[in-house]
């Protein structure tokens, strides 16, 4: 096998392209996290996003409604999330195994329902138009991949640096010591959850209208999933997580160089088998940790 | 559960089938469908005719299996995401050995590769279930990551090194042994004699859930595991035994699957049967005798929408719409109920305060 | 500030006067707590009204608390352990630059200036969770300080502290008093605190505000009388003396460690006889959770022995310790002693299921033997509930209390280890529970009782021992040491500093 086709220009940008979609993911994760919720569903909420983003953009021609959708569904799901969690104190996993069934059973009914489609999305007319692409070093990526990063930054400022990013992570680490100053733990993980939102509706236009330029059935391919095992891996820290989707996307992008000496079937589960590896690494260091303390 | 709860808990979950049954025929007609038309071929599909029926009875059993897997594993404390890729395993590994084992003597034949199929669920299964138990890893990740893998897994293997020679097949396995398929009971339906075998598994499931003293033993871990260790009770094994039994009920259904229905190893042999299946039990609770009932209801819905979308163009996927909804209406009044609950207790205290005060 | 009631009688009300220090003391669950937590705005109440500066208060919530100027130091503390002390203070009324960062900079500064004016040192930049108890309350304080609050309220603040520490904090809210004219209003069941730092106090008692006095007009018995009413002068408990000398509990020189990894149990030994109950007496955090956790397997031990009856067990998991022959009551009966799901039933079974009259070959479970040995062991223990089939969790904490007494002591092994048994529990629970406990005791069987209410140690005991900083600083008979002598051994055995007090 020729090694250098595996370590090469295009496996990294496609490193970068695929981790984009799990570094947004993981971001939105990421902030519910810090509220002390571990929302599982932001697999069907990145699936509603990319279904929004891709109906947007066709139906308005313009990539910036489809944005504007993917948004807009994303705060829906997030204050629909909240509502569960928050309000009805209802088991966080259960909403979200039954968002993400939800989100994908709606969004492959909504696609046939439009005559015509299955599978995938290929309108008669018009057409999708895609995110725009911005050059960097010689590479095109879409304007999502610069935007995550600034994202990334941003993340860790408001975490790290802000009073409001006090607030979240004080709302997940001691609700009542926030309560007990005089500010509601509910709302900062309400805010939590709907910054989730938009976040999982960017990384679904990401992945509609950036990575691909179509909706498919199940196209998240439970990527949601591999960044909440991100998150957990980069211990919520923005950069930490950052560093944790690169190495998936790398995994992924690696996988499919090697396509040509290895099954694709068996590349196409490099990636899972690595996220997997990955949280089993974190988690003995955690073990032996606590048995040298 | 006391009575008083179980007519409560039976109520709302009438209602909630209710409510997202409308919210069904709202979502038909916002697509510029009739209702009527709809649920109507959707009755007709589940029990229009003998094969209808046929259909909905192989489908409930499908739910049963599948949902009492979810409901064993959840019993003991463990959320089991990862059946499908269980069944994948447990249907290419009967494939494999009844290739091997052709010409062999059907009753040697297919009770090893029920074995199989079995150990090979278990294994999966068990897996996640270590790294829960003694790392903490949460096992709704690992399971669902885990079903890709096997997916992939097993589509590799049939399009690869197990690939049938056979003309016109596109991916699959050699096909079996005519002497060792469950042949089928209602010409032309789905319904195979591995209803039988479903039948069986279940209703030993819910005996050992609902009548021994390991379903006892493995409830009360579930509930409380810290209670449960300082009982006495081997908290861990339990937890790794409810995921062993789970995986094992789902890697039969992969064997029932191939040596039935499809005759074959194909990768494309289950659309999700598994989640299906988790939906049921998560809306009943993970109680077994519920589950089970609850199955019949949901295979008359899942049967009759393939009817319907064939004759109305209604995709199916709305009574996965349905289903989940139905998780949504009941998780809502449970939290509605809570805090009324929550607020009465309030209020008591404040009042006795007050009067104490007073005194 | 007021509480009388709109409804009822308009006699009683409690007024707390500016400057003064003011201690609320009663039992266990005898509603201070609550009643300081409405006034914080943590609860809200139906009835009655809260007047504070002359103000009524319209409106319940811990923003208008601050706003008046009542600051609040929970028994357990409202800290963020991973944020450093500074962040802590300053929680939502952060210093910013350009309206949007957090200034660490003047954050540290204001906390060194309150450090200053007060004179509690506290390093702003230490992370919470790496800082001693002590310094957390001090933090919380500060905090308090921060917002300008001048009614400060402390709940239970010396449960946690050494005594040096007590003496600090006592120190410091004398000064704020005599200084700042702040307020302060103590909750607390040590009565020589009360007569150490209060200028007036008033008793709780089951609810009930039973009476407010000058400090300086009583003393430590008449409050002790006050705070325990008549109804709760039980009667003595027959005791047989049917002692037997052969240990049935046997600790080692045993070195435990608490969930942080530092040592809370250093060094302790103690041996318990057939018929005999051993009170272990301490102030919580002393090292007696871990040390009953370590004898039933419930928490690793670092070095030293445990036997029951004669039989190594150390490093045993609780199913081998139970088999040895050992049953527990644990402290916490909710994370550890009961499913509350499951029904009283289930609860009462657990751990005989595989007994042969209750399951044919360990395995199918006699429904009707299981449903009637609960029904029996239900009325036997007289549990309140509408039936054995309830849920746990949904009895009051003396109903659920019985139905882990009554699980524990039908298993009729040699040795029980009692953790807690009537904490937060009525009266006629405790009495029918006490009873239960010596019952077994003029059976033969060896108890070792932990408890942090002394009178139970005091009714129950044969023998007592004083734990302190883990380790055995004392052991006497009950009917030899008084409770207040008790306390000095408690605290370290500091026996001069407490003679001053007395």
């Amino acid at each position: 096998m020729d090694w250098s086709t595996v370590f090469s220009l295009s496996t990294l940008t496609n490193t970068i392209n695929t981790a984009t979609i799990v570094i947004l993911a993981g971001l939105g994760c990421l902030m519910t996290d810090q509220a002390g919720m571990m929302n599982i569903g932001i697999d069907g909420m990145m699936t509603f996003g990319a279904f929004a983003a891709v109906i947007g953009s066709w139906a308005c021609a313009s990539w910036e409604m489809g944005l504007l959708f993917a948004l807009a569904v994303g705060l829906v799901l997030g204050a629909f999330y909240g509502l569960f969690v928050i309000r009805f104190k209802s088991d966080e996993f259960i909403i979200g195994v039954a968002l993400n069934i939800f989100a994908a059973a709606m969004t492959t009914f909504m696609l046939r329902s439009i005559p015509g489609q299955k599978g995938s999305f290929h309108p008669a007319t018009g057409a999708v138009i895609k995110l725009p692409t911005i050059t960097i070093a010689g590479m095109n990526f879409s304007m999502m991949v610069p935007l995550s990063w600034l994202l990334v930054l941003l993340a860790w400022i408001m975490i790290y640096r802000t009073p409001l990013g006090f607030w979240l992570h004080a709302s997940g680490e001691h609700p009542d010591s926030l309560r007990s100053v005089g500010r509601s733990p509910e709302k900062m993980k309400y805010l939590a959850s709907l910054m989730c939102g938009a976040l999982c509706g960017l990384s679904g236009a990401y992945l509609s209208l950036g990575y691909l330029s179509t909706f498919t059935e199940n196209m998240s391919a439970s990527r949601g999933y591999v960044a909440v095992a991100c998150v957990i891996f980069g211990r919520s820290n923005p950069p930490l997580v950052f560093l944790a989707a690169l190495l998936f996307g790398f995994i992924d992008a690696a996988g499919q160089r090697m396509q040509g000496v290895v099954d694709p079937y068996l590349t196409a589960a490099l990636p899972y088998v690595g996220t997997i590896l990955m949280m089993v690494i974190l988690a003995l260091r955690q073990t032996r940790r606590k048995k040298a303390h | 559960m006391k009575s008083a709860e179980r007519t409560r808990y039976l109520a709302s979950l009438a209602i909630s089938v209710l409510l997202a049954l409308l919210v069904g025929a709202l979502i038909m007609l916002a697509t510029g469908h009739n209702p009527l038309e709809g649920y109507g071929a959707l009755l007709a599909g589940a029990f229009g005719d003998e094969r209808a029926i046929g259909n909905t009875l192989y489908k409930s059993a499908q739910l049963c299996i599948t949902g009492l897997a979810t409901a064993v594993a959840s019993s003991s404390g463990i959320f089991n995401v990862g059946g499908e890729g269980q069944m994948f395993l447990g249907a290419l590994a009967s494939a494999w050995l009844g290739t091997l084992l052709k010409g062999s003597s059907p009753w040697i034949a297919v009770p090893a590769c029920f074995l199989i199929a079995i150990l090979a669920g278990a294994i999966y299964a068990w897996i996640p279930a270590v790294l829960k138990i003694k790392l903490k890893i949460n096992e709704v990740i690992t399971t669902i990551l885990m079903n890709s893998i096997a997916i992939f897994f097993c589509t590799y293997m049939a399009n690869g090194p197990l690939k049938t020679a056979e003309r016109g097949v596109n991916q699959g396995t050699d096909a079996l042994d005519k002497a060792f398929r469950f042949p089928r009971l209602i010409r032309s339906s789905n319904l195979t004699e591995t209803i039988f075998w479903i039948a069986v598994i279940s209703l030993f499931v819910w005996y050992l859930m609902s009548r021994t003293t390991t379903g006892f033993e493995m409830r009360l871990t579930g509930q409380n595991s810290r209670f449960a260790r300082f009982a006495g009770l081997k908290a861990e094994t339990l937890g790794i035994l409810g995921m062993l039994i789970s995986g094992a009920m789902c890697g039969a259904l992969g064997m029932f699957e191939t040596f039935g229905l499809q005759s074959r190893f194909k990768p494309d042999f289950s659309n999700e049967f598994y989640f299906d299946g988790m939906l049921v039990a998560m809306i009943m609770k993970y109680k077994p005798l519920g589950t089970i009932l609850m199955s019949f209801f949901f295979g008359a819905l899942k049967m009759g929408a393939v009817t319907m979308q064939s004759r109305t163009g209604i995709s199916s996927e709305l009574i996965l719409i349905v289903q989940s909804i139905i998780i949504f209406f009941m998780a809502a009044e449970e939290g509605i109920m809570a805090s009324i609950k929550a607020r009465r207790t309030v209020r008591k205290a404040a009042m006795t305060l007050s009067k104490e005060v007073t005194g | 500030m007021q509480f009388p009631d709109a409804l009822a009688n308009d006699d009683v009300s409690l007024d707390i006067h500016r400057g003064e220090i003011f201690a609320l003391v009663g039992e266990n669950g005898a509603g201070k707590s609550t009643l300081m937590n409405i006034l914080y705005g943590m609860c809200t109440p139906t009835g009655g009204e809260v007047i504070v500066k002359g103000k009524r208060v319209q409106r319940f919530s811990p923003a208008d608390a601050i706003a008046a100027g009542i600051g609040m130091v929970h028994q357990h503390f409202m800290l963020v352990p991973s944020f450093t002390v500074a962040q802590n203070i300053v929680l939502n009324d952060e210093p910013r630059r350009h309206g949007l960062f957090y200034d660490f900079r003047a954050a540290n500064a204001t906390v060194e200036r309150l450090v200053a004016e007060y004179g509690l040192r506290v390093n702003a930049e230490d992370k919470v969770q790496d800082i001693s108890v002590g310094l957390q309350q001090r933090v919380e304080i500060l905090k308090t300080l921060h917002r300008g609050a001048d009614v400060l309220i402390l709940d239970e603040p010396t449960a946690v502290l050494t005594p040096q520490e007590t003496d600090e904090l006592f120190d410091v809210i004398r000064r704020i008093v005599r200084e700042k004219q702040m307020t302060v209003i103590i909750i607390t069941h040590k009565l020589y605190e009360v007569m150490a730092i209060s200028d007036r106090v008033g008793v709780m008692r089951a609810g009930k505000l039973v009476g407010v006095c000058e400090t300086k007009d009583v003393n430590e018995r008449i409050l002790a009388s006050m705070m325990v009413g008549k109804e709760v002068l039980l009667d003595a408990l027959e005791r047989i003396d049917d002692h037997d000398a052969t240990p049935a509990i046997e600790v080692r020189d045993l070195h435990v460690a608490d969930n942080r990894g530092l040592p809370a149990v250093r060094g302790l030994s103690l041996k318990v006889e057939r018929g005999e109950i051993l009170g272990i007496a301490g102030i919580e955090g002393n090292g007696q959770s871990e040390l009953i956790e370590a004898i039933t397997g419930m928490r690793p031990v670092d070095s030293g022995k445990v036997f029951i009856q004669g039989q190594d067990v150390t490093g045993k998991n609780p199913r081998q310790i139970r088999a040895a022959g050992l049953a527990h009551v644990p402290e916490d009966r909710l994370s550890t002693g009961v499913s509350a799901q499951a029904s009283i039933t289930e609860n009462l079974l657990v751990g005989k299921e595989k007994d042969a009259r209750f399951s044919i070959g360990k395995f199918h479970m006699k429904k009707q033997a299981v449903h009637a040995y609960a029904q029996e062991v239900f009325d036997r223990f007289d549990i309140r509930a509408a039936s054995v089939d309830k849920a746990v969790g949904s009895l009051s904490g003396g109903n659920m209390q019985k139905v882990v007494v009554a699980r524990e002591f039908s298993f009729d092994t040699p040795v029980l280890i009692i953790s807690q048994p009537t904490r937060g529990v009525d009266i006629g629970a405790m009495d029918f529970i006490h009873k239960q406990i010596m019952d077994k005791r003029n059976q033969s069987c060896a108890i070792l009782l932990v408890s942090a209410d002394l009178d139970e140690l005091y009714r129950l005991s044969d023998r007592m021992v004083t734990v302190y900083e883990g380790q055995i600083t004392g052991e006497f008979i009950p009917s030899q040491i008084e409770k207040t002598e008790l306390s000095y051994y408690m605290t370290g055995g500091r026996k001069e500093d407490a003679n001053e007090k007395r």
